[in-house]
């Protein structure tokens, strides 16, 4: 029994906990979630917890669904919106096989495994997301089958009294009191759109956050009458969901991205590692941007950005290095705007890490970057200017990720393969569906 | 000076000394004395030299040479010293006052040891402390700053480290004297530490008065702790502190950490006199990032809670050293109970695997071969030994928890752990080691295990580490070998040590030998990772009982064998087995020349019983197979003629009686079968020879039976037929694994002169009859056989269809009914047995249709739509396509389809893809520039990982299967044997899904493209 597994303990008897979750996310990102009771979780901690793997998807061989979760005791926190009646915590796995090894399977376990390649070259990884998400009045549609929003603010709006201030304010310190720090939150542009931004930490850390931050989010909308998605695109009029997301690297103290005399204050390590990023993201665009959904968000305009470009502080491009005080070496960093807040962050962060870190080993060289709009370009002036596109759709990006070594290297073989299998039947199951539009648009044209 | 008294006195640069000789400083010393005293100087050259210029700094030093009866026996000590260390010659020349100790040290055969309370007096002196108050203080005032008393105890213990080694270099046993030099470094570490603290302590006491109250212990950890410390090395410490009750901890503890960071800064610093030697406090609770000093509480807590195993082990040697006694005596009582505790811990065996791993891990070392330390035959091949031990029986044994190695190495001799030879042994060649070390790192003061490479520094060590007073200078020569056979024995020692006790309950052991009692035989299996120690002291009882000659010698090997079967991926299933097989073997006599000759047979066969069910079994039916274990010759496959003549004389030897000639042929089979596994796990023949072997065994077997079915039948209705055997599939190519079936096909053709009607009766009868002599149980039975069964299925209308077709029919339906993937299935006919008339005849046919023209589009569509539908059908339900190395994805069905689809389409243009062999065929597109190298390689690893991948399993479980194992021990074994290293299941996993997966790339790209 460590220090971090006795606190737990300690804690459990003190605020008289009644029931603790235990949770881990399948390959799309999902929450799962088993409940124990206090008593168990001196065993769960010393042998694991048994469940059958099987039943989740992407998780395990069919034939070897036995699995045991580990719970992480550094973790626990007491879930809030539980109340004081029965107090619940929760903690997040880690997935072993019954012979005690990481489950290749395990989101969690591939995170885990790119930051200790990170590691073994001398780099911590900081993440720092931005989620947007969309608050609904319900899970219910209007008349012409759209989902209604919660409200009509917009960007920047200071809307007084409106639910979403209460509902953020909620959620804000819903969030500080599991121990998530929240940044800035503010209305993005579409109406009921929101920003929650939180604090930079590890990147494992991040994920784990990002986890429970949706989670929180849907529980604290839920409480007030309403209901919040994550879903890329709700709206075909309004921009979708992004997760923007901050990459830095720091070589134990120092950040190893800037450069005080370099151009944009860039260092070479980050110059290659946009590189890397740039040329590895059509093929990592199904894991960032997973779903057919996704793809309506990335081609749907609304500031998303669908070509492989970079720029200073260039909101069209797809990587964007934010301006920042010049004093302020420490927070150099750069922007990933492609993922959106429907991705497993685990995966998602991996491969950003994974193709960053790979621009860095083999060296990768930097294409130029762009100052003009990327939106406002023509298709023949992006072609001038070598922008190439990311995929169009999940199809495109399925078939891309299969021709990838490096996604299969980061996801490790079973989890590439899982998910795979995973996008290939969700592609199948859309293609087939006859949708509003194109019944709106051909039964009575011919 | 005649240059001969020079040579015989050790100079080696002669001019050079004759003009030294010459130097003024020397007058008044007897030149022929100084001469003869120089024999015994370790490097004549560097002391002559050293020696003039410490009589100009200290001329004094000539009283040493003037003795009445004109020799030079009281400046022995001097010429060993600069000789044998050139850094404490110079300390000499550094401080000419301190050149009395030369004085109080008289020659001495046995010399003197300095007590701890001693020295702890005279560097307590240096610093004007008073050594016997409760917090000793130095004395500083403005004449004498915290820098001055520094100063002033790094000279005072340089001095009384040259006073040792002027002892140390005079001892008339010099590895007698270790174990007290060792005690005396030691015990001047820890005076130096006390006595920096004292320093410490007063200059800070000026600044901050809570300082003087804090209770500071230093805990000595590692060789210090133990008091067997080198002449230079780190100091492994820990803190511990305690303050008034009413003073804030927080503040207590900011004090005591800057007490205990004050002692490295005054013996780290080096103004005036050097630094001594780093203090290194690494070894605390939390180490590099836990606070330096703690409260005892704090400690308590820290080992009680969070401690793991290694942690422990480094507590072993704990000891109080300096700072307050009462303390360290109090954190020892805390502590102590809790490392024995520890051994008894979850994560034993574990630890002490890495352990050994850590020990003889074969670390590329470059300068291995001078290696004092680590390594087999090391200081550490001792250490570990000896700490193994202690773990195992420390944890009921109380008598062997000692600190230091030559102290553990008695009381594991006392409490008869080891037998008294052996611990003669161990101690004699732990000193000898360590007085190399000693001597070594005396000579620059230089931390280094390293034997020197210069023959200067070789010589000078050969006479460092002799007494003085021999005749003659021993050579480098003699040192290196002297130390090669400390080192050979060293690396017997954990074998001797270690493995053969565990034979003491039952054995009978020679008087000198140590019994030990059932629990601690128990307690040293379960260490080694057999996971029923209770059976394999059973076995080990078995084997080694009675006084027969066998037990006598399975006595002397097994601990030996021990060791290896530990190494093995299943150390109780061989344990048993090679019980069986030494039972079943009984008293054959080449059986126990063979283990007690060769230890590659006896290596090997731990490896094969403890890592292949499949081995085990045959062999345990088959003993004297083990017989070829000691002769790779014997294990080469014997080739296809001797096995047929020696079947063919069976046949003849037992002409009438049938079924006991084709017994004898599968019996030759089944020998075949075995020695080829043996031979592919001892790797001496690759998976390419192992199944043409395998092929050629199951041909024989197959004419033997033939031969046999002809005969009979020929006896009692006449002959009619002739018939010829075709394999096809895999046995086409010869690229079959263990246990594999055969599939065939059958052909016949009428005797001149017999009735068409007739012949094809008989020829079903003689297919018929052949399997069965292959496949039906035989009497006596064939125990542990694999049947070769016969699958005829790929004949024209499969099932449907007679069993043998005469070559006509054969003709006919060809030409009339033959779907493309019969073409297909045709491209690996190869003909085995029967009438070679025939076979050329149908060969002639079988080329013409499988090398024929292309597939037409519909034949090429129907080809691609049975590989799908065989994809999705022929899987078993549930199994993961990724990891079915037959059928699944990238595995062997697909580069195989692939290959037989270029055949059929370029076959009949490229005569270098007209073949049956699968890599042969793969080459061959290659060479025909139809597929590029890199995709022809991609695909043969894929296919010979996956047919190793297949013979793995059915070699590990003795079980056929086709998927790639999930549960982690059997994935170890099958990874083993794809020939990756132990552990490395994971690693094996994924390359074999990622080599697969790229497989399955090409296949795609190629086998749908037109």
């Amino acid at each position: 029994m460590d220090r971090q597994q006795e606190f737990v303990l300690r804690t459990i008897e003190e605020r008289d906990v009644r029931f603790v979750r235990l949770w881990f996310s399948d390959v799309v990102g999902a929450l799962k979630s088993v409940a124990l009771a206090p008593a168990e979780v001196e065993g769960a901690f010393a042998e694991g917890l048994g469940f059958d793997g099987s039943s989740i998807e992407g998780l395990s061989r069919v034939f070897e669904s036995d699995m045991l979760l580990k719970p992480d005791p550094s973790s626990f926190q007491i879930l809030p919106w539980r109340g004081e009646e029965e107090p619940t915590a929760r903690m997040f796995c880690d997935i072993l096989t019954p012979d005690q090894e990481p489950a290749a399977g395990d989101p969690r376990f591939v995170l885990r495994r790119q930051l200790d390649a990170a590691a073994s070259m001398g780099f911590t990884c900081y993440t720092h997301p931005e989620i947007e998400f969309y608050l609904l009045n319900s899970e219910e549609l209007d008349d012409e089958g759209s989902p209604i929003p919660a409200d009509r603010a917009g960007y920047f709006d200071h809307s007084t009294g409106s639910v979403a201030q209460d509902l953020r304010r909620h959620t804000v310190n819903m969030l500080e009191a599991v121990g998530i720090s929240v940044e800035f939150s503010h209305n993005e542009v579409g109406p009921g759109q929101n920003e929650i931004d939180l604090r930079y930490a590890d990147a494992l850390t991040t994920a784990d956050n990002i986890i429970t931050f949706r989670t929180i989010v849907k529980e604290v909308a839920l409480s007030h009458g309403k209901y919040a998605t994550f879903m890329p695109k709700p709206f075909s009029e309004h921009p979708g969901s992004g997760m923007h997301t901050h990459f830095s690297l720091f070589e134990g103290d120092t950040n190893a991205f800037y450069a005080p005399n370099a151009e944009f204050n860039l260092s070479t390590t980050a110059r290659q590692f946009i590189a890397g990023v740039l040329t590895h993201a059509p093929e990592f665009s199904a894991i960032t941007n997973q779903f057919v959904n996704s793809y309506k968000r990335l081609w749907g305009g609304g500031e998303a950005p669908s070509h492989l470009s970079w720029g200073h502080n260039n909101r069209s491009a797809l990587i964007r290095v934010p301006l920042y005080k010049p004093t302020k070496g420490g927070s150099a960093r750069v922007e990933f705007r492609g993922i959106d807040s429907a991705a497993n962050p685990y995966l998602a962060y991996a491969m950003v890490i994974g193709a960053g870190l790979k621009g860095i080993q083999e060296g990768y060289e930097l294409q130029e970057h762009v100052t003009e709009d990327v939106w406002g370009l023509t298709t023949a002036e992006r072609k001038a200017l070598g922008l190439k596109p990311l995929p169009g759709t999940l199809h495109d990006a399925i078939r891309q990720m299969e021709d990838s070594e490096l996604v299969a290297e980061v996801l490790g073989e079973q989890v590439y393969e899982n998910f795979l299998r995973n996008k290939r039947q969700e592609w199948d199951e859309y293609r087939v569906n006859v949708s509003p539009f194109e019944i709106n648009k051909y039964l009575g044209m011919i | 000076m005649p240059t001969r008294k020079l040579i015989a006195a050790g100079f080696q640069e002669l001019d050079r000394a004759k003009s030294f000789l010459q130097d003024p400083q020397l007058k008044g010393i007897d030149e022929d004395a100084l001469v003869s005293c120089m024999h015994d100087a370790p490097n004549p050259d560097q002391a002559l030299l050293l020696l003039i210029r410490l009589l100009e700094r200290a001329p004094s030093v000539t009283e040493l040479f003037t003795t009445e009866d004109g020799s030079c026996h009281r400046a022995v000590p001097l010429m060993r010293l600069l000789g044998g260390s050139q850094a404490l010659g110079e300390f000499l020349i550094r401080h000419p006052e301190q050149t009395d100790v030369l004085f109080q040290e008289q020659p001495a055969a046995e010399p003197a040891e300095t007590s701890a309370e001693e020295l702890r007096q005279r560097l307590m002196g240096a610093v004007v402390a008073d050594p016997s108050a409760a917090f000793p203080v130095a004395g500083l005032d403005e004449n004498f700053s915290a820098k001055d008393a520094g100063r002033a105890l790094r000279i005072a213990y340089r001095r009384e480290i040259t006073r040792l080694a002027l002892r140390d270099l005079t001892a008339a046993d010099p590895a007698g004297y270790l174990p007290a030099a060792a005690r005396q470094l030691a015990d001047a570490a820890a005076a130096a530490i006390d006595s920096a603290l004292a320093v410490s302590r007063a200059e800070l006491s000026e600044r901050r008065p809570e300082v003087a109250e804090i209770e500071l212990a230093v805990i000595g950890m590692g060789k210090c702790g133990a008091r067997e410390l080198n002449y230079i090395s780190d100091v492994d410490v820990v803190f511990v502190h305690r303050a008034p009750e009413e003073m804030d901890p927080a503040q207590a503890r900011e004090a005591a950490i800057s007490l205990a960071s004050g002692i490295s800064k005054v013996l780290g610093a080096s103004d005036g006199e050097s630094a001594l030697w780093e203090v290194d406090a690494n070894l605390r609770p939390e180490g590099k990032d836990g606070p330096l000093s703690r409260t005892l509480e704090s400690h308590r807590e820290y080992y009680h809670r969070w401690a793991s195993g290694w942690e422990f082990q480094a507590l072993l040697k704990a000891r109080p050293v300096a700072g307050s006694m009462a303390l360290g005596a109090e954190y020892m009582e805390a502590i102590e109970p809790l490392v024995w505790q520890a051994a008894s811990r979850e994560g034993f065996v574990e630890d002490v695997q890495a352990m050994r791993r850590r020990v003889f891990a074969n670390i590329p070392l470059r300068e291995a071969d001078r290696e004092l330390k680590l390594g087999r035959g090391g200081l550490r091949d001792i250490e570990f030994t000896v700490q193994l031990l202690q773990l195992v029986h420390g944890r009921v044994d109380e008598q062997i928890r000692v600190r230091d190695t030559l102290s553990a190495i008695e009381a594991l001799g006392t409490g008869e752990y080891i037998s008294s030879r052996d611990q003669e042994a161990m101690s004699r060649c732990y000193k000898q080691l360590r007085l190399y070390e000693h001597r070594i790192q005396m000579a620059d003061m230089r931390r280094t295990h390293l034997m020197p490479k210069k023959e200067e520094a070789l010589r000078a060590l050969a006479s460092a580490v002799q007494a003085p007073g021999a005749r003659r200078r021993p050579s480098p020569d003699d040192v290196l070998q002297q130390r090669q056979q400390v080192v050979r024995e060293v690396s017997q020692f954990h074998e001797t040590i270690f493995y053969r006790p565990l034979l003491s309950t039952t054995a009978v052991l020679s008087e000198d030998e140590v019994r030990l009692s059932a629990e601690a035989v128990g307690d040293r299996l379960a260490a080694l990772g057999f996971s029923d120690p209770r059976s394999a002291l059973r076995h080990i009882e078995a084997l080694t009982s009675g006084v027969s000659r066998k037990a006598t010698l399975q006595k002397r090997i097994l601990p030996m064998m021990l060791g290896w079967f530990a190494e093995g991926v299943d150390p109780d299933n061989g344990l048993l087995a090679f019980r069986r097989l030494s039972e079943s073997l009984g008293t054959s006599p080449w059986y126990l020349t063979m283990l007690r000759d060769s230890s590659v047979a006896a290596e090997r066969l731990c490896q094969l019983l403890t890592s292949s069910r499949f081995i085990s079994d045959m062999l345990e039916h088959r003993p004297e197979s083990a017989q070829w274990l000691g002769e790779d010759e014997s294990l080469l496959p014997r080739g296809f003629e001797a096995l047929w003549t020696e079947v063919q004389n069976a046949l003849q030897r037992h002409e009438g009686a049938g079924q006991t000639a084709v017994r004898l042929a599968r019996l030759v089979r089944q020998r075949e079968m075995l020695r080829t596994a043996i031979a592919e796990a001892c790797g001496l023949i690759t998976q390419h020879e192992a199944g043409l072997a395998l092929a050629e065994a199951d041909r024989v077997a197959v004419l033997g039976a033939l031969r046999v079915a002809e005969e009979e039948l020929a006896e009692t209705e006449g002959r009619h037929a002739e018939l010829l055997v075709v394999a096809m599939g895999r046995q086409g190519g010869r690229e079959i694994s263990y246990g594999s079936d055969m599939d065939a096909m059958f052909v016949h053709r009428a005797v001149p002169g017999a009735e068409k009607s007739a012949a094809d009766a008989q020829a079903q009868k003689l297919a018929l009859r052949l399997t069965q002599l292959l496949s039906k149980p035989v009497k006596p039975a064939i125990r542990g056989e694999i049947p070769l069964q016969v699958d005829a299925d790929l004949r024209p209308e499969g099932k449907r269809g007679p069993l043998s077709r005469s070559l006509e029919s054969f003709q006919e339906y060809y030409r009339r009914w033959m779907d493309i993937w019969e073409r297909q299935a045709l491209l690996r006919a190869r003909p085995i047995a029967g009438s070679d008339w025939l076979s050329v005849d149908f060969m002639e046919l079988v080329d013409d249709i499988r090398y024929s023209q292309a597939p037409t589009a519909q034949q090429l569509r129907e080809i691609r739509r049975i590989k799908a539908r065989v994809e999705s059908e022929r899987l078993p339900r549930g199994a993961d396509p990724a990891r079915h190395v037959k059928l699944g994805r990238g595995g062997l069905s697909d580069v195989e389809w692939l290959i037989q689809l270029f055949q059929l389409q370029y076959a009949h243009q490229h005569p270098e893809l007209r073949g049956t062999a699968t890599l042969q065929v793969l080459q061959g597109l290659v060479d025909a520039q139809l597929l590029p190298g890199e995709d022809a390689e991609t695909l043969k690893e894929a296919w010979q990982l996956c047919t190793r991948v297949r013979s793995g399993i059915m070699v590990w479980s003795a079980k056929p299967a086709d998927v790639l194992p999930s549960s982690r021990r059997d994935l170890e074994a099958v990874s083993r044997w794809c020939g990756f290293d132990s552990g490395q299941a994971a690693a094996f996993e994924e390359h074999y899904l990622r080599t697969t997966r790229h497989a399955r790339q090409v296949y795609e790209e190629h086998f749908y493209q037109d």
